[in-house]
């Protein structure tokens, strides 16, 4: 052949990519019923242009496919199959994966021979489906994915490399070293700009010491000043910007990820035998490089889990009267500095009972401390270090890494978040919040003890400063009211064993840094609030990263080191304190068993701790319906609860208690921050034997309260 | 000799050109039927025009039939992805119409003599 044909190979992957990716978004349009004439139109031409260039190039497996589904594109875009009752979008997709496999495989190879042969009988299905029939024999999906199938676990490389194809004529590639010494470079003048910041402070101190100077000299050290200040203000913003800028570059979107996702999905559900929609929403937010490199085994662990355990085989979702094909979604959008991503799924949910019977078996946890932990506990032990769901280890999600994988690699290297909703019968969701890039984040500087520290804000709930008298001793520790919660209260320098400051013992007033893990919340007592900005985090040398309690490093001015503290360690280090502390009860009560209603997890904690000191068994619910279920099964000797809560409150839970035979007498004890009066009569009108308020809230007077009604 | 290549997919422009290069000729190359009508007006030298078939907005035989129609009689091989004979029975005043296909590099070279010798034999 005169025409040398390889360098036209690369320029095909490319631009086939390009055409593959129109057809991917098209469909998905089509799909949705949102797609008219030109948009089909657009679609017809993606494949046709495939057509005739891998033609070109005797790429003919290419060739065909792009053929066979140019034909029935051009059947739905000429009106020959009516587009209003078209359903077979599911071989749409066929064609549009197996066309991206055979594609991703020229790229890999470079060599037109070593494509495999078209699949046949996918190009007949589409064919036939052009003219509105289908295939006689077998059922077209199935068929194609029998033959399809080896080839595809061949070639696991689609889902592992994503690859951006940059715009030749709108960008330039760079060196991604470079890209990152830049950026180096720019914490570093950022950094650098903080010492200019401290030097206007040292600047205004020495006009200070000055003002009995002559005053025309104070005169120009004022001017002096002033101009230093603007100076360096004005600096700041431009570096801000130039900084913003320099990290755009490093920013990637989310389709890097998300676009194979839809694919994935399908080629997951194909070999697992359901039937599911996928839908992609958010692709175009970007986040910082380094974080897409890491964040796509967590996403693709999320969504094997979703149709591995998540979704229902086809009989089970009918015979649970849902439709036959169950929906998964990946969704992200941008929320303030933080992006969020949800992998949701309307399959079975997470059951509890096997969830709370694998955490047994795998002996996670004992039967006395699973008794205690409320529903979304029990959920949230799925991210344990050990824990799997699965029955057996299965192709799809079962790769020896569990839940608690992918919770570390958010945690730990992407700085970020995982929850987990679920109900049962309705799905899962699984919620990851990111912050936009790891180089840069919001850090609070604060100082206990004459030593400061940081704190990222997404651990920060809020900062509150408040009268030393308002704290209240309940179970040996101390707690804070925030808003109808109990919160409990710890000095940050007993937490880390700083040598105690006297300063903040002794003043009147605290000032509380409210941390939040979920809905766990600490307050820690802290000195004072040094700063509030945007910094470059450091790494920490390689032989401090063992160490737990320290998450990294910022440098404020005059070139100072400050550790940031890693807040869910902390939480962790004040519930094991509280463990010790909390286990001397005399044995006397045991008999009795409360059951304690509250919706705040804080408040729930607290409760059960005074309770517990006091020698009484606890049993936890977080709302007035739980808390009903609750004291149906078992027989409690009083119940404490909450007015305000989800689902039922607390009046409705003492009514409905006082229709139950069981509870006709049994004490009920309401513990609230209502203090109206009118709340008070109606507590004691639903049948109620105390209303306790929880602003005037002494351990004590519950403890006497109880004692009373139970004798 | 100039010849104006007109196709949508720059890809396979560029391959055209590349053949035609390899016959010793300069293409010109128009990514639409419009653009290629500017070129047209812009290089006088061009002598002949090679066109896909299945464009946007103005197909291959369109812009056939759009440069009869202004008098332009410079010979035009149309080349389509899809049968083409079903292109010449669409248009017999076509000089030639092939298959765009990895043979391209032998069939153009000998279409493109053929026509070229048909156009200087009647002129």
């Amino acid at each position: 052949m005169a025409l040398d044909i390889s360098k036209f190979i690369l320029r095909f992957v490319d631009e086939a990519r390009e055409h593959l990716q129109q057809l991917s978004e098209g469909i998905a349009i089509l799909e949705n019923g949102q797609a008219d004439a030109e948009q089909i139109n657009v679609l017809f031409r993606a494949a046709h242009t495939l057509k005739g260039s891998s033609r070109m190039l005797k790429l003919t497996a290419i060739t065909e496919t792009a053929h066979a589904l140019e034909d029935l594109l051009s059947a739905l875009r000429d009106g020959q199959l009516p587009l209003e009752s078209f359903s077979r979008f599911s071989l749409l997709y066929q064609g549009l994966d197996t066309l991206t496999s055979l594609v991703e495989q020229l790229a890999e190879h470079r060599d037109p021979a070593q494509l495999p042969d078209k699949d046949a009988d996918l190009c007949e299905a589409l064919t036939l489906a052009a003219q509105g029939q289908e295939l006689p024999t077998a059922p077209p999906q199935e068929a194609a994915t029998a033959s399809r199938l080896p080839e595809i676990s061949e070639q696991p490389q689609q889902t592992s490399s994503p690859d951006a194809s940059l715009k030749a004529s709108e960008s330039v590639r760079i060196k991604l070293s470079s890209l990152d010494e830049l950026i180096k470079l720019m914490g570093e003048v950022v950094s650098s700009h903080s010492q200019m910041r401290a030097l206007v402070g040292d600047s205004r101190q020495l006009l200070r010491q000055a003002s009995d100077a002559d005053a025309a000299f104070t005169g120009q050290l004022d001017l002096f000043n002033r101009r230093l200040r603007e100076g360096v203000q004005v600096q700041e913003s431009l570096m801000q910007e130039l900084h913003d800028k320099a990290m755009q570059l490093r920013m990637l979107p989310l389709a890097t990820i998300f676009d194979s996702a839809g694919r994935l999905v399908r080629e997951m559900a194909r070999s697992l035998g359901k039937e599911v929609e996928c839908r992609v929403l958010g692709s175009e937010i970007e986040l910082d490089r380094q974080m897409i490199d890491q964040l796509a085994d967590p996403v693709i662990h999320l969504l094997r889990n979703a149709l591995d355990h998540g979704l229902e085989t086809v009989e089970e979702r009918l015979k649970a009267g849902k439709p036959a094909q169950g929906k998964v979604s990946l969704s992200a959008w941008q929320d303030g500095s933080w992006v969020v991503i949800e992998v949701c799924d309307d399959g079975r949910g997470i059951s509890l009972e096997a969830v709370s019977e694998k955490a047994l078996r795998k002996e996670l946890m004992t039967s006395e401390q699973l008794e205690a932990l409320n529903e979304q506990e029990i959920i949230d032990l799925i991210f344990l270090p050990g824990f799997s769901t699965s029955q057996m280890i299965t192709e799809m999600s079962g790769r020896g890494v569990g839940m608690d994988v992918v919770k570390s690699s958010v945690v730990d290297q992407l700085q970020g978040t995982l929850n987990v909703r679920s109900r049962p019968g309705e799905g899962s969701c699984f919620t990851l919040k990111l912050p936009l890039s790891l180089a840069l984040m919001r850090v609070l500087l604060v100082e206990v003890a004459g030593q400061p520290l940081g704190f990222t804000a997404q651990y920060v709930s809020e900062l509150v400063k408040v009268e030393a008298s308002r704290l209240l001793e309940v179970a040996d520790r101390k707690a804070i009211i925030l808003r109808n919660e109990f919160v409990p209260v710890v000095y940050l320098s007993d937490l880390i064993d700083l040598p105690v400051g006297s300063r903040s013992r002794q003043s009147s007033q605290l000032l509380l840094l409210v941390t939040q893990v979920r809905n766990e919340k600490l307050a820690l007592v802290v000195d004072e609030l040094l700063d509030e900005r945007d910094l470059v985090i450091k790494q920490l040398p390689e032989h401090l990263r063992r160490q737990p309690l320290i998450s990294g490093m910022v440098t404020r001015g005059h070139n100072e080191l400050v550790s940031l503290l890693h807040v869910p360690q902390l939480l962790e280090r004040s519930r094991r304190s509280r463990r010790e502390t909390s286990r001397l009860a005399d044995a006397e009560q045991a008999a009795k068993h409360l059951l304690v209603v509250d919706d705040s997890l804080n408040t729930r904690e607290i409760e059960k701790d005074v309770l517990e000191a006091y020698g009484y068994r606890v049993t936890l619910a977080e709302n007035g319906q739980e808390g009903l279920e609750k004291a149906r099964q078992e027989n409690f000797d009083a119940v404490l609860t909450d007015v305000e809560m989800p689902i039922m409150d607390g009046f409705t839970l003492t009514a409905r208690l006082r229709q139950e035979e069981a509870y006709k007498n049994c004490p009920i004890i309401i513990i609230t921050s209502r203090e109206k009066e009118s709340d008070r009569r109606r507590g004691i009108e639903v049948g109620a034997d105390a209303y306790i308020v929880k602003g005037s809230f002494d351990q004590g007077s519950l403890v006497e309260t109880l004692k009373v009604l139970l004798d | 000799m100039q010849i104006l290549v007109v196709d949508d997919d720059p890809l396979a422009g560029e391959m055209i050109a590349a053949v035609l290069e390899e016959e010793g000729h300069q293409p010109v190359l128009a990514s639409s039927a419009i653009e290629g009508m500017e070129k047209l007006n812009e290089e006088e030298a061009i002598g002949l025009v090679i066109s896909d078939m299945n464009m946007p907005l103005v197909n291959g035989i369109d812009f056939f039939r759009e440069l009869r129609e202004q008098g332009n009689q410079l010979p035009f091989i149309l080349l389509t992805g899809d049968d083409p004979q079903k292109a010449s029975e669409q248009e017999a005043g076509l000089d030639a119409c092939i298959m765009k296909d990895f043979s391209l590099d032998e069939s153009l070279p000998g279409v493109l003599n053929q026509v070229l010798g048909n156009s200087s034999r009647s002129s």
